[in-house]
């Protein structure tokens, strides 16, 4: 204990010499009254430094293990210093796990990407685990142990679970977040033992609860469906967004549906995507249709669905000879059709939110297509028996009847997410609250003992993934703020003591592994996954008295209001996280805010415009929140998401006495159903959002091509310059005289020696679903700093790598989207080279288009110049903003890529293709072959990196086998803007849609 | 003899002045004590200075994003402001070198006026690219400076260009001043009685004593200057709208913008010349040398570049058609129709309606109607800048990258504030230097002519001059 006890972290002499100037320095860091939440310009001083810092003095960084601290009089195994270490762990988010490699620098982790050797993600990751990294080094995080309130410390805590938990007849409500932790599980099943009175329950607001009870209705047994989208020719989504982040799987299931859609040449054949839904979700912006129907309309479309289906397979006889408003919906009969044909290599999902009935059907409808055991698998999860609803309100409900002593909670902030079980004043009848969690956030602020949780870069621990593949969770760092992660805390329960993480995971897996523990351990600790591992596949039948509840037929007839886990906070939990609350929401493009979405017809009835504030009242509750024409969204539906308008969480979370920032709690509205009938009107007000796309439409500009499949095999060069323009590219008649390739050009062109390699990039279209993690990857690796609202508001975002979203259609209620990533295209003949007064951008002998901060004088012409418009200004000095108010900067510098430059104001940034990535494989391939040329693979960028949808490829392109090559010689490659002759190195390969026949 | 009947030129000095009264005209503004009123526009200039030198000291503290610049809008006031003050710099030379060249003999009334005009007009644009940079401390590099790493500026942007074509136009523009103020600093110094004017005109006036020789150096050094000057009213301005043409954005790369840019540019300095005129000449009783003859001859050149100006807003729409660029045809019908479609108008009406009115002699002869006018085109002039920096970078390529631009207090105090340096120099410039070029006024009154001899005629007679009732002169 002792070890962990001492504050290892040091941020100056002064406080190793722990003397009295500096107690009160530290009890001052955060002041009750801290001047600065009212001043939006300091707050954007704040937020500036949350992805941009000063100088990175290295003595700052010092952490060791205090116990272990030795000079480098010899060097240590393994440590070079400038040279990162990589080490494999994993992230837990709703219970699953994913695998991470994480970039350690001189013993701090900066950078997490996916693990290529996890079977399920594949080193794919998601915007919440790029951006984990903040979340880590985040200074508003609890720093200590409180007690009511007031400072303690973890041995205080100690002294008191001893005590409290003596007496084992207590009567004890254990709530968790969900975990699927094997360690946490083992401890969970010794405290119930010890505390007889005890119960246990997992509660995630955005739980799999309704899935399991539908399972349970359909086959008698709580399963999690497991989908396999690589064995599915379609797939109906019913409002289910699982490509979305905020899937608990997005990762896995972003690998297989997008590798399903992978089409290299007009022999290759493609699956089909329908998504039926309220909101315009990711997974509706990547379906070949959509339906936009209310979220209370689905489960008749369900229903429906069902029935059509049911005299066309058998095993739905609970289903025959239903009616109901959809039985002769277009839809119906063309998805009957279509998955009757496709039995066995389709599959339907519903959204987890949706009710058990909901699930219970679409469980059905897969069992009845023989889609079992082929694209879904069924998985004995043992975590999930204690995740259930109607248990959480019973133990809400016991604890407002007062027969409950203590309440331990783990991670999860009910407080705040439970606002419709009233966990708030629950908790008033409670006699101690233990709140573990990495924020003193609204649950914390009404426990007696709040405890400061570890976060997972810096404390062991394991589980499985949503598949059921197991991890052991590495910390990277010790704890920064000396936290304590779940399962310690639990032990600290159970068994009085204090017993390190590492003992803990590691006697689990004993257990597991037994006598061969030594070896398996550390190829564990070593890959990062047991690829021999995963849940139980369980074969389901239905249940014979399985029946639906066509009660349920019935829609809500007026205004509906959908409350969804929000696409960049998820359900608050990542609320403090600077990046993701610059991270434009992938449909909308909104930063910084929730608004309330509507149809534009809906918004007509109404009579609001984007930005006009409106009153939703729902079940006697009431929010005021900006309106958002959302095209595409169901008429008479309004969704909301979740995650904003706190209070005292920290200073990136907070909203602002000004009300400008910050957003609406809409947790009010959420129910316990996923919809819920709601009266809306305008109230006159508005209120700024900062989205960074004002303009949505593409002009009938060809930047975005897109085709069928059908169109694709008829002419494969559908995306050509010649195909879409009817004449060739300007120049190349030209060119052709003169026996070049490239159109003529009035500048002397550079030569690209093949000694060199030559890097360029291709962007497949048809994979990018506009999940944004690319952002985040590049944001994370490349230093990138965040702005705040009004800077955003502004126009002056700094991401290096964008996600254009397009709507594509003539009607604005039924509108396609069109998803485009945009890096800087690294042109051969770069417009913003001419420009440059003083050539502070120039090309590299490998085809690169520098930038050189040193010399930039900030003229801005080469933005200006910048067809792409790729380029980034830094309109102000942000690091020296963010010293100003007094924060801990050392501590967010340690996020910071010591390999990247962090940039002054007044000087341009933009896309550099990694370059420090790719110089660092150039040296190592120059000192292993001789030539500076790294093997097709060595180098990825970290946007292609982080992609769950593999729609980046990167490399030599004079190596003809290198992936990029081979894209680049696909008919759908094309450059954009290729008329303008400045012969992008990045180019995309056209968009391919599949449209069923029966439905265009 | 002739088939035509000579009419000779309107007398370009009204009023009957001798050279003595013309001498006294001029020069007992810069000897009498200062007026009141100078103090008080002083004083009025010079806050407006220091509004101007507390936004560029906030602007290099605190950094470029003070201003409402964006993502897509890189540019904003700052660029709009410096290409509109250099336009209004083109008047003076033009007036003082192509028509000296040309003979014009009117020229003589403005010209030193029109110069002071352009020189503090150029100085107010050279503000701009130096404070615009995000970084004003490195500017120097945009100078051919050798260095030990053999850096130097790139040669092929536009940018350096324009440093070259400013500076240029500048100097050569002071020096031009310069010479032709020296016989008239001399005049002073001997009018002087304070021994501090006597010294600081004397040194100025480089020893001028009348001398044959010493004004056949003037006229030969003055001859070579307009020469040297001329070119450079056509370059300075095709140099600052190659910022624009040599890019690729829609609405800026056009061929057009060079003679486009240089008519504006006459454009408004005539008219910006015609505003400071029109006051200044009533404030000191100037009617006499700066007659309505001509403000109209102005007037009627601010038609005939209005109508040019007009011309080309036409032909880019034209070739913008024509060309078959969707974005250049994309970007024409926005500035029309799209976001800043009131900024279009405000242009089109200000600068190609406004200008028709001089058709009629009536109004290009109504000072007030003049007044007015002149407003209005500088108002126009500097539309169009807008139209042409902001929305062609605002609406370009990329639809998804498109934003609005507006500007913040500190663009408008920054351009508020330039106008403070002008007025400042400006009313130095009326209180200590004579703002009629003296010397040459004189070689053009009927005065200088005084043999009365017709050549077609071969007779002696009286010039056919209508002198009006010569008025007492107040000292």
């Amino acid at each position: 204990m002792s070890e962990v006890k001492q504050n290892t972290y040091w941020k100056s002499l002064n406080e190793l010499a722990k003397n009295q100037e500096y107690q009160k320095f530290v009890e001052r860091e955060f002041p009750e009254n801290a001047t600065e939440l009212t001043d939006g310009f300091s707050r954007r001083g704040f937020l500036a430094i949350m992805g941009s810092a000063v100088l990175l003095a290295s003595c700052d960084f010092a952490r060791r293990p205090v116990q272990k601290i030795l000079p480098y009089s010899k060097q240590p195994e393994d440590i070079v210093p400038g040279n990162p270490l990589f080490y494999a762990s994993a992230m837990p988010f709703q219970g699953s796990l994913t695998g991470l490699v994480v970039e350690n620098h001189e013993g701090r982790p900066t950078k997490v990407e996916g693990n290529e050797m996890h079977p399920a993600s594949k080193g794919g990751t998601s915007i919440f685990h790029q951006a984990s990294v903040l979340g880590m080094y985040d200074p508003d995080r609890s720093k200590k142990v409180l007690r009511k309130g007031t400072d303690s410390t973890t041995d205080d805590f100690i002294a008191f679970a001893n005590e409290h938990f003596s007496d084992t007849n207590k009567r004890i409500a254990f709530i968790s977040e969900a975990s699927s932790s094997p360690t946490l599980s083992g401890l969970k099943t010794e405290a119930l033992r010890k505390f007889r009175n005890a119960s246990w329950v997992t509660y995630e607001p955005f739980g799999e609860s309704n899935a399991l009870e539908g399972t349970q209705k359909a086959f008698g047994r709580r399963v999690r469906a497991h989908y396999d989208f690589s064995k599915a020719n379609v797939f109906v989504s019913l409002n289910d967004d699982v490509l979305n982040g905020t899937h608990p799987n997005s990762v896995e299931y972003g690998k297989q549906l997008s590798a399903a859609r992978k089409v290299t040449s007009t022999s290759h054949s493609m699956n089909r995507i329908y998504a039926v839904e309220n909101g315009y979700s990711v997974t509706g912006s990547y379906a070949d249709h959509r339906l936009r129907l209310k979220a209370s309309e689905i489960e008749a479309f369900a229903h429906a669905l069902a029935a059509a289906l049911s005299s066309r397979v058998s095993g739905l006889s609970a289903f025959s000879g239903h009616t109901n408003q959809f039985s002769s919906h277009e839809w119906i009969s063309v998805l009957a059709d279509e998955l009757t044909a496709n039995q066995g290599a389709s599959a339907v999902s519903a959204s987890h939110a949706h009710s058990p009935n909901a699930h219970a059907v679409v469980a059905a409808i897969n069992t009845a297509l023989g889609n079992d055991g082929k694209t879904v698998h069924y998985l004995a999860v043992p975590h999930l028996d204690e995740e259930s609803t109607s248990a959480f309100a019973n133990t809400v409900q016991e604890m407002k009847s007062g027969n409950i002593d203590t309440v331990v909670l783990f991670g999860t902030n009910p407080v705040f997410t439970a606002q419709n079980h009233d966990f708030e004043s629950a908790l008033s009848n409670v006699e101690e609250v233990i709140h573990l969690s990495d924020y003193v956030d609204e649950t914390s602020q009404k426990a007696s003992w709040h405890i400061n949780r570890a976060f997972y870069l810096e404390a062991w621990g394991d589980g499985h993934s949503f598949g059921g593949i197991r991890s052991v969770i590495q910390p990277q760092i010790q704890p920064l703020y000396n936290g304590l992660s779940d399962i310690e805390v639990l032990n600290i329960i159970v068994n009085g003591s204090m017993t390190s993480g590492y003992e803990l995971v590691q006697n689990t897996f004993k257990g597991i592994y037994g006598s061969g523990f030594k070896s398996k351990w550390i190829d564990l600790l070593h890959d990062g996954v047991d690829t021999n591992s995963g849940f139980a596949k369980v074969n389901v039948s239905l249940s014979g008295n399985f029946r639906p509840d066509t009660s349920r037929d019935n829609a809500i007839s007026g205004m509906e209001v959908v409350v969804k886990a929000d696409s960049t906070l998820y359900d608050g939990r990542f609320a403090n996280i600077a990046w993701l609350q610059e991270l434009p929401d992938p449909m909308t493009k909104i930063t910084w805010d929730n608004v309330a979405l509507m149809s534009a017809t809906t918004a007509k009835q109404l009579g609001v415009e984007n930005e006009d504030v409106v009153e939703i009242t729902s079940n006697g509750k009431t929010v005021k929140i900006a309106a958002w024409i959302q095209p595409g969204h169901a008429d008479n539906s309004i969704t909301l998401t979740v995650g904003y308008g706190r209070e005292g969480i920290g200073r990136v979370a907070n909203r602002y006495i000004d009300y400008t920032t910050g957003g609406v709690d809409t947790y009010p509205l959420a129910g316990n159903e996923l919809f819920a009938e709601a009266t809306v009107s305008k109230t006159g007000d508005t209120y700024e959002i900062a989205c960074v796309q004002d303009h949505h439409s593409l002009e009938g500009r060809d930047m975005y091509r897109a085709a069928t499949l059908k169109e694709y095999q008829s002419n494969p060069d559908y995306a050509s310059f010649k195909y879409v323009h009817t004449y060739p590219v300007p120049g190349m008649k030209e060119a052709a005289e003169k026996g070049e390739d490239v159109p003529i050009s009035l500048f002397d062109e550079q030569t690209f020696p093949d000694s060199e390699p030559q890097w360029g990039m291709a962007i497949d279209l048809n994979s990018c679903f506009g999940c944004g993690v690319c952002v985040i990857a590049c944001q994370s690796e490349n230093n990138i700093p965040v702005i705040g609202k009004k800077e955003v508001k502004r126009g002056r975002e700094m991401h290096w790598i964008r996600t254009d979203r397009y709507y594509v259609g003539e009607d604005a209620n039924e509108p396609m989207t069109a998803h485009q990533p945009v890096p800087c295209m690294q042109c051969e003949l770069a417009p913003c080279e001419q420009v440059c007064p003083v050539a502070a951008t120039t090309h590299s002998a490998d085809g690169m288009n520098q930038m050189t901060y040193n010399r930039c004088i900030g003229t801005r012409y080469c933005a200006n110049n910048c067809p792409y418009k790729v380029r980034r200004f830094n309109f102000f000095n942000f690091p020296k903003e963010f010293l100003s108010t007094g924060a801990e900067p050392d501590i967010i510098q340690m996020a910071m890529n010591p390999e990247v430059t962090v940039r002054f104001r007044g000087v341009m940034e933009k896309c550099t293709y990694c370059v420090q990535r790719v110089n660092r494989a150039k040296i190592e391939a120059k000192i292993e072959t001789g030539s500076p040329k790294p093997a097709d693979g060595a180098v990825k960028t970290a946007c292609q990196q982080a992609c769950p949808a593999d729609a980046i490829y990167f490399g030599d392109l004079t190596d003809k086998n290198s992936e990029v090559a081979k894209m680049k010689r696909n008919e759908r490659n094309y450059q954009m803007l290729e008329e303008l002759n400045t012969r992008p190195r990045t180019s995309y390969i056209a968009k391919l849609r599949n449209p069923n026949p029966a439905l265009a | 003899m002739s088939k035509y009947d000579y009419v000779p030129e309107p007398a370009l000095v009204k009023g009957n002045h001798d050279f003595a009264s013309l001498t006294r005209l001029v020069t007992d503004i810069n000897l009498r004590p200062t007026p009141k009123g100078w103090y008080l526009a002083m004083i009025g200039a010079n806050a407006l200075l220091g509004i101007l030198g507390i936004s560029v000291g906030y602007l290099i503290w605190e950094g470029t994003g003070i201003w409402g610049l964006n993502n897509p809008v890189g540019w904003g006031w700052a660029i709009i402001n410096f290409v509109w003050w250099v336009g209004i710099g083109h008047a003076g030379t033009l007036i003082s070198a192509v028509l000296f060249l040309f003979r014009q003999d009117w020229r003589t009334a403005i010209n030193r006026f029109a110069e002071a005009m352009t020189i503090f007009a150029v100085m107010c644009a050279g503000v701009f690219p130096a404070i615009h940079v995000g970084r004003i401390w490195a500017i120097y590099w945009v100078f051919p400076v050798p260095n030990q790493m053999d850096m130097w500026p790139n040669f092929n942007s536009p940018l350096l260009w324009d440093v070259f074509a400013v500076s240029t136009y500048f100097t050569v523009s002071l020096l031009f001043w310069y010479v032709g103020l020296v016989p008239d600093l001399a005049t002073i110094r001997d009018r002087a009685t304070s021994k501090i004017r006597k010294i600081a005109y004397g040194i100025f006036s480089l020893g001028w004593i009348g001398s044959n020789r010493h004004w056949w150096n003037y006229e030969k050094a003055y001859m070579v200057l307009a020469g040297l000057a001329t070119p450079l009213v056509l370059s300075v301005h095709t140099i600052v709208s190659f910022d624009f043409a040599v890019s690729l954005i829609p609405g800026w790369h056009t061929t057009i913008f060079p003679p486009y840019f240089v008519a504006g540019a006459i454009f408004s300095g005539f008219a910006m010349v015609l505003t400071l005129m029109i006051v200044a000449r009533k404030i000191y009783g100037m009617k006499d040398i700066m007659t309505d003859d001509h403000m109209e001859k102005m007037n009627i050149v601010i038609m005939v570049t209005g109508s040019m100006v007009g011309f080309a807003y036409m032909m880019e729409f034209f070739i913008a058609w024509y060309s078959g660029v969707e974005y250049e045809q994309a970007i024409f019908i926005l500035r029309a129709t799209g976001p800043y479609a009131w900024a279009y108008w405000a242009m089109m009406t200000c600068n190609v309606l406004s200008p028709q009115f001089f058709w009629i002699k009536k109004l290009r002869r109504s000072v007030g109607f003049t007044f007015f006018i002149s407003i209005v085109v500088n108002i126009g002039m500097w539309f169009e800048r807008m139209v042409i920096t902001v929305t062609s970078l605002a609406n370009d390529y990329l639809p998804s990258s498109w934003d609005y631009y507006s500007p913040t207090i500190w663009d408008v105090l920054t351009y508020v504030g330039t106008f403070g340096l002008f007025f400042t120099m400006f009313l130095l410039f009326l209180r200590f230097l004579p703002m009629i070029a003296l010397a040459e006024v004189k070689m053009v009154i009927p005065q200088a002519d005084p043999h009365n001899y017709d050549e077609e005629t071969q007779e002696y007679h009286a010039p056919k001059i209508e002198v009006p009732t010569p008025k007492p002169v107040e000292a």
